[in-house]
């Protein structure tokens, strides 16, 4: 309200309303501090008023504050550092390449901290499956971007760059994709449609090799394939290199397997 | 090699500035995400994207801020389109409504000495944040938990000071109005004869009576 300084205690009950909060919070200059101010001296009923604000005010932060007085989990604190850890590896490798050894040793400490801050955590298909499953949101869309733009998306926004499969088989349809991670390692997400039903593919970057040891060993084409059922999801996980993929879908293991095999090409 | 002593350094500092504030940006995730499994996401995401652009901190300014309004913006963009937000306005009456008609009235007349938010359960609280929308949800957690100022909400929440200090009325009144519903319900203040609480006529009351 910022009108004439003479007109400061002129400042009307609504407006002492209005701005009662804001003074209280201490957010007033000091010519509008004194309008409060001289507003309250004057008027009984605002006093009364800008009392119980305050009363109510303390006692509401207090109570907020012994409300959502929490601690964030042991596990969290030690994800974030691991995963913190981790992010630094590709640096190191970037710096350090000419020197394979020192690659190694650099890749083993860095898992090392991740299985030393994760042990009893829960595995890669339990947590693709629960994320896949829970549909959050794409942040980019095959139909916005065009589905051929989907990989370039994900460049410079994760260590690593995935290459999505390219499903030779008639009816899959890129939908979307957003940024994941699978315990502390950063993934590309990508979500299909299928003729039947849906499928997610996470792909992360796993120089530790510490993936891949769930599920059965099957070969389709030319590739070993891990399969696992979980939670009503049939997955296939594959390796290619230092990159996993896992594929979550509602296809049976028959129809998941064809589909593994369109994306090796065979 | 430079390279590696570099990152090191960044690492370390990372870890001193900003996991200091880890548990605060834990309990604003949860009021906002309602979850405890994407409140840890959540915090997980905003962690990464601060260290990814870690570089960008102006050093010297407020980092629980630059972390919250990383927090807030991975909320919106990535958290908020998949959360089912209740039309909240309505839920919050609603429920305040629910817990008036089951209360047991013999709890009404309990106490009613007792100042309004000293018997609230924190448990009545947390449901009533909860039930606010979320943009005055953020505002009254930013201001009224975390302490920040309008002028930093702001920037926070991109957003003129104007917007948040509007918000930040709104949110509070509604937030009153529920956890009176609440209050009622246990028996802390009466209700009125049209079953609506009004925590002013109560203090007119017990101003009378004293």
């Amino acid at each position: 309200m910022a009108n004439d300084p003479t007109q400061g205690a002129a400042m009307d009950c609504g407006e002492l309303e209005r701005s009662v909060d804001a003074w209280l919070d201490g957010e007033f200059d000091a010519r509008e501090r004194a309008e409060v101010e001289a507003h309250v001296a004057a008027c009984p009923p605002c006093r009364g008023l800008a009392g119980d604000r305050d009363a109510a005010r303390a006692a509401l932060r207090a109570k907020l504050r012994e409300a959502m007085a929490v601690r964030a989990p042991a596990a969290l604190r030690a994800r974030i550092q691991g995963e913190i850890a981790v992010r630094r590896l590709p640096l190191w490798r970037r710096a350090l390449s000419p020197i394979p050894i020192a690659t190694a040793a650099a890749c083993a400490a860095g898992v090392l901290v991740v299985l030393a801050s994760h042990g009893g955590g829960e595995g890669l298909v339990d947590e693709a499956v629960r994320k896949h499953h829970r549909g959050l949101p794409l942040e980019v869309t095959a139909a916005s971007v065009g589905e051929g733009s989907i990989p370039e998306w994900f460049a410079g926004k994760l260590d690593f760059h995935p290459s999505p499969p390219r499903f030779r088989a008639d009816g899959v349809r890129v939908v979307g994709a957003r940024l994941s991670h699978i315990r502390e390692l950063p993934a590309a997400y990508i979500r299909y449609e299928l003729p039947r039903g849906q499928a997610g593919l996470f792909i992360v970057d796993d120089p530790g090799g510490k993936f891949g040891a769930e599920g059965r060993e099957v070969r389709v084409g030319p590739s070993v394939v891990r399969l696992v059922a979980s939670r009503g999801y049939n997955v296939a996980i594959w390796r290619q290199d230092e990159i996993v993929y896992s594929l979550v879908s509602d296809l049976d293991e028959q129809a998941l397997r064809d589909l593994v095999r369109a994306a090796q090409g065979q | 090699m430079f390279g590696t002593r570099q990152t090191d350094l960044t690492r370390s500092e990372f870890e001193r500035l900003a996991l200091e504030h880890l548990d605060p940006l834990y309990a604003a995730a949860l009021r906002l995400t309602r979850h405890e499994r994407d409140a840890e996401d959540l915090v997980q995401d905003t962690f990464l994207r601060a260290y990814r652009f870690f570089d960008r901190f102006e050093r010297g300014t407020n980092i629980k801020a630059w972390l919250f309004k990383i927090l807030t913006n991975t909320f919106i963009n990535r958290y908020r389109r998949s959360t089912k937000e209740r039309s909240i306005v309505d839920g919050a009456e609603r429920d305040v409504h629910d817990r008036f008609v089951s209360r047991d009235a013999t709890e009404v007349a309990a106490n009613p000495e007792k100042a309004f938010f000293e018997k609230l359960l924190s448990d009545d609280v947390l449901r009533a944040v909860d039930a606010l929308p979320i943009d005055f949800r953020m505002v009254v957690i930013l201001a009224d938990l975390q302490e920040f100022s309008y002028r930093e909400i702001a920037d926070i929440l991109d957003v003129p000071v104007g917007t948040v200090m509007s918000r930040l009325y709104r949110g509070r009144r509604l937030l009153q109005r529920s956890l009176a519903g609440y209050a009622a319900a246990s028996g802390v203040v009466e209700a009125g004869e049209d079953g609506s609480v009004d925590l002013e006529a109560y203090r007119r009351r017990r101003g009378k009576s004293a």
